[in-house]
């Protein structure tokens, strides 16, 4: 039954990294009627979830019992894709009600999809409302896996104050506690080079399974590593390491076109690898693996060419054949694999085709390989080569020269760092003279890369959430050329500018990100709201078609659209649209916030509130949605509520100081003076540019009689922003209540000038009240203000539509 | 006597709207009428559509009554008349009421309108010149040209001044660099 089913198995993975979903589930279907072992469903399963179809691979899996861990993951994952979040936790831990499993316990039980089921926990576990269990999650799954970052991410929009240093970092902790990050060096960054195509959970989890044992063994006693070592290299050291070139050789993604070959299956039972394993570890032995974009554009070069890998793998091997026959192993390396593969006990591989051209390694050399991969990554790295040296007296500058013999054009900075970092550490350790062990320092190397770029981003990221930009900024921009001029790094920048309120950069990065990355639409809502700040109607309204052409049903696409029509002051049309952006994701906090302001703009203020709420509900660190229920409880005249609420955004996003400067006017308003002055003036010594904070200031001054004061404050704000015609409004009624009304006159129609529609009708008041007795000021004041909603951006329409008011009231009356 | 002279157009209220100056509040109100001819009714009064239009089928004076839920402020009344689409049809002289209910009203505006060929805006000021508040208004056509019976109307708007209080009682910034910070969106 068993070798039924593989040939069968194989075909199905190898249609699955196809893509083509429809061949795979015929097959796995078919292979599920005929055996019905815990497998086949998930290997079903599997091709279901990833065909797009999660509701039917959750029915499948309801259906019939799954005891394994990959398929109560695959469970999970389903029940949270579909929004049924209790049930997935049931499945994970047991439920609510019924007893819970605890964290470690399904640390053990699921080996080494640990970490990614610990995020899953983390992330149903936030959206019930269990903040602290769900970071707690967070947490144990980026230390069981460093390289993953949507657990970092999620911690960050907790609030949580993390470290990047320590948790993107490969303890020694990690291998004897936990299989996975002992793989992930080599793993990883061909993970993150593939796709998930190329993993299967069944691999990991048999590769784990070895690699606990042998780990486990390697708990005892260093004996056991020697041992370990020994018996990864003295019984055939020529064949052994030969597999690891060839391992190496193939790179990740031949994998995929060894996939029919090997026709290993893995679930629970015999371990036997998935035809995907080559993204274990199998990192290309060729110069500067240290470099991941070096990685990147080896194992894009070698899913370009099928026949180009094989010829290096042949090469490679071509190179440590002569490194054998130097070191005294005349043996031939290409047979090897194959009885390699054949005599390896637990896995039961098919035929020699299996290492065709493009080779595969045989899964027992694979978790041995790995042990030796986080020998290497860990602190006893050293203990390990000292006894290597002992075992392989070979030379190394043959390899090193090949290395960089073999180095292709991807040569930059970076991969001449890390061969230098190579040789130095090659020849700190004689005994790499093994591709294998080579193989393994330069996956070190690679995993070391990629960890510390983990870190840069972490910081960055980190000092964003914490809204703390100008660091975030500074950390952003010092990572490498290559990574900086990627649509994520520098939507992030662009999201610090904005959140500084320096929209003009902004928008400048933003159109950068467009430029590099013209799909990418996280972040597009912030550039939207940041041309919408700068009433740059065209670039929005093209950034909107451009947007909802590409993605219907992403979110941030319609947001732009709603800012777009906003703009233009059709309120109807933004509120749909941002309507319709909540219906594509009712989990996107800032699509209920800016419909809120959008209702707060037609005045329907219990809407707005409504809103505003919902997105507290979703992101309880979403500032906005806290200002905007500020704004609106002031608009309501509620001005302690609103003091609240400001605070609270304030105590979010303490830098900002639009954010000060509401607070500021808000005190004022509640009479309380001198405080507003104070944190007016922090608001200005945060941002000097904001020309709103002096004018605020300046009214407050005006508001207590200081007028001196007010007016300085003034004129300063004159030569920031000479063509506001309010500053021009406030500088006359300073002058008009100092009694210059010569002076009040001039900036009266000075201000008229400036913006005509207003004026015909607020300042012409001011003037024609000159003449009135102070008591009446106030009366005056009040009425000023209420006509002076008037007042607007002067337009050519506007006058037009004056005069023909005028005209045609003649006319009637 | 010197032929009056036409009414002149008024710009299309839609380019007012993007001034954000005023705001058009017409969804806020419940829209009645004194008659209609079926299909021709409310829907086709406010519909945004100029081609559709409102007929009654009644006695003169033809009323459109605007009811407000709470006490609003009314800057402006936009109508679309013209009269060489709708000849005989077109309203002539309109007296615009306001008040509390149906039992309250008065006029504060009448118009005559001479061969109007597009929009016609009336402002509606009260002594002090600054926009009316009310919860009801009353559009009255007295009166058609040539003396029809009927009247024909396209489209009403109801604006009503846009108040930016969310910084403080003052008229609203007209440069982008104040706009800039005026608000955390």
């Amino acid at each position: 039954m068993t070798v039924l089913q593989e040939p069968v198995q194989a075909a199905v993975w190898q249609a699955l990294n196809h893509y083509a979903y429809m061949d795979a589930v015929f097959l796995a279907e078919r292979l599920y009627a005929e055996v019905g072992s815990e497998e086949a469903l998930y290997l079903l399963a599997t091709c279901y979830f990833r065909s797009g179809k999660a509701y039917k691979a959750y029915r499948l899996l309801k259906t019939h019992t799954c005891s394994t861990p990959q398929c109560r993951y695959l469970l999970a994952k389903c029940c949270v894709d579909l929004s049924k979040l209790a049930e997935g936790e049931q499945v994970l831990t047991g439920g609510v009600l019924n007893k819970q499993k605890s964290q470690d316990d399904i640390i053990t039980e699921f080996g080494d999809s640990a970490s990614f089921t610990l995020s899953l926990l983390g992330h149903i576990y936030c959206k019930t409302d269990r903040v602290a269990k769900g970071s707690e999650c967070f947490q144990r799954s980026l230390n069981l896996n460093p390289f993953l970052w949507s657990p970092f991410q999620s911690l960050c929009h907790l609030g949580e104050k993390l470290d990047p240093e320590q948790i993107f970092r490969l303890s020694s902790l990690h291998i004897p506690l936990a299989p996975p990050p002992p793989i992930s060096p080599a793993q990883n960054p061909s993970h993150r080079l593939d796709t998930a195509l190329m993993e299967t959970p069944q691999d990991t989890l048999e590769l784990n399974r070895l690699n606990l044992e042998s780990s486990n063994g390697k708990l005892t006693s260093d004996s056991t590593v020697s041992y370990i070592d020994s018996s990864l290299i003295s019984p055939d050291p020529g064949s052994l390491l030969a597999n690891t070139v060839s391992m190496g050789s193939t790179g990740s993604l031949l994998g995929k076109q060894n996939k029919p070959k090997s026709g290993r299956s893995l679930l629970g039972g015999p371990a036997a690898l998935s035809p995907l394993t080559p993204s274990f570890g199998i990192l290309p032995l060729d110069p500067s693996p240290g470099d991941p974009t070096y990685l990147q554009n080896y194992s894009g070069s070698l899913d370009t060419q099928q026949t180009a890998p094989s010829k290096k793998s042949v090469s490679r091997i071509g190179q440590s054949k002569s490194v054998f026959s130097q070191s005294g192993n005349g043996r031939e390396v290409l047979p090897i694999p194959f009885s390699q593969s054949q005599s390896s006990a637990p896995h039961s591989s098919t035929t020699p085709q299996v290492l065709s051209p493009t080779l595969v390694a045989p899964p027992n050399i694979q978790p041995r390989r790995s042990t030796r991969l986080f020998t290497s990554a860990s602190s006893t790295a050293k203990e390990n080569s000292k006894k290597l040296k002992m075992k392989f007296p070979t030379k190394i500058p043959n390899r090193k020269t090949k290395c960089k013999a073999a180095k292709t054009s991807n040569s930059n900075l970076n991969e001449s760092l890390d061969i230098l970092k190579l040789d130095s550490s090659m020849n700190d350790s004689k005994s790499l003279t093994t591709p294998g062990y080579q193989s393994i320092s330069l996956q070190r190397a690679a995993t070391d890369m990629v960890l510390s770029m983990l870190r840069e981003l972490g910081r960055g990221y980190q000092a964003l959430c914490c809204y703390n930009c100008q660091d975030a900024i500074n950390i952003l921009s010092s990572v490498p050329a290559h990574h900086y001029n990627t649509g994520w790094v520098l939507t992030h920048i662009g999201r610090a500018y904005f959140e500084l309120a320096e929209y003009t950069q902004a928008e400048r990065v933003f159109s950068e990100v467009r430029r590099i990355e013209a799909y990418r639409v996280e972040g597009m809502e912030i550039y939207s709201t940041t041309l919408w700040h700068l009433q740059k109607d065209v670039a929005l309204s093209a950034l909107s078609k451009d947007l909802t052409d590409m993605d219907r049903l992403c979110p941030q696409a319609w947001c732009v659209a709603g800012n777009c029509f906003s703009l233009q002051q059709e309120h109807d049309i933004a509120i749909k649209f941002f309507q319709r952006a909540i219906q594509v994701d009712p989990g996107f906090a800032y699509a209920y916030t800016l419909l809120g302001h959008e209702f707060a703009l037609t005045e329907e203020l219990d809407r707005a509130l409504a809103c505003f709420r919902n997105a507290i509900r979703v992101n309880n660190r979403h500032y906005n949605a806290w200002y905007g229920l500020g704004m609106i409880y002031y608009k309501q005249e509620k001005f302690s509520l609103a003091e609240i609420h400001f605070k609270k955004a304030l105590s979010i996003n303490p830098q900002s100081s639009v954010m000060l400067c509401h607070i500021g006017v808000v005190q004022h308003a509640l009479k309380k003076s001198e405080s507003a002055l104070e944190t007016l003036n922090k608001a200005i010594s945060i941002d000097p540019k904001n020309p709103l904070c002096k004018f605020h200031r300046a009214s407050i001054l005006f508001a207590n009689d200081k007028y001196k004061a007010a007016l300085q404050e003034l004129e300063e704000l004159k030569q920031i922003v000479p063509k506001e015609s309010l500053v021009y409004f406030l500088i006359g009624k300073v002058y008009k209540k100092l009694g210059q009304t010569h002076l009040a006159l001039m900036n009266f129609s000075w201000a008229m000038d400036l913006d005509p529609k207003g004026a015909n009708n607020q300042i012409k008041e001011a003037i024609d009240k000159r003449y009135l007795p102070e008591d009446e000021e106030p009366v005056t004041e009040d009425f000023l203000y209420d006509s002076a909603a008037d007042v607007e951006e002067s337009s050519m329409t506007d006058a037009d539509d004056s005069q023909l008011h005028t005209a045609e009231s003649d006319d009637v009356l | 006597m010197a032929t009056p002279s036409k009414t002149p157009p008024g710009a299309d209220p839609k380019q007012l709207e993007r001034t954000g100056t005023v705001r058009e509040i017409g969804s806020q109100a419940v829209w009645s009428l004194s008659s209609c001819k079926p299909g021709f009714g409310v829907d086709q009064l406010r519909d945004d559509n100029l081609e559709t239009y409102w007929q009654s089928d009644g006695s003169q004076p033809h009323l459109v009554n605007i009811q407000f839920r709470r006490k609003t402020t009314v800057k402006m009344l936009c109508i679309y008349a013209d009269y060489k689409s709708d000849e005989s049809y077109t309203p002539s002289k309109i007296s615009v009421r306001v008040g509390n209910n149906f039992h309250n009203l008065q006029e504060v505006r009448q118009l005559e309108m001479v061969e109007p060929s597009g929009w016609i805006h009336i402002s509606l000021l009260d002594g002090a010149n600054s926009p009316i508040r009310t919860f009801m208004i009353q559009v009255a056509v007295l009166a058609n040209h040539q003396n029809g019976r009927d009247t024909h109307m396209r489209q009403i708007k109801i604006y009503t001044p846009v108040e930016d209080s969310s910084m403080g009682k003052f008229p609203r910034c007209t440069t982008v660099d104040f706009m800039m910070y005026r608000t955390i969106r």
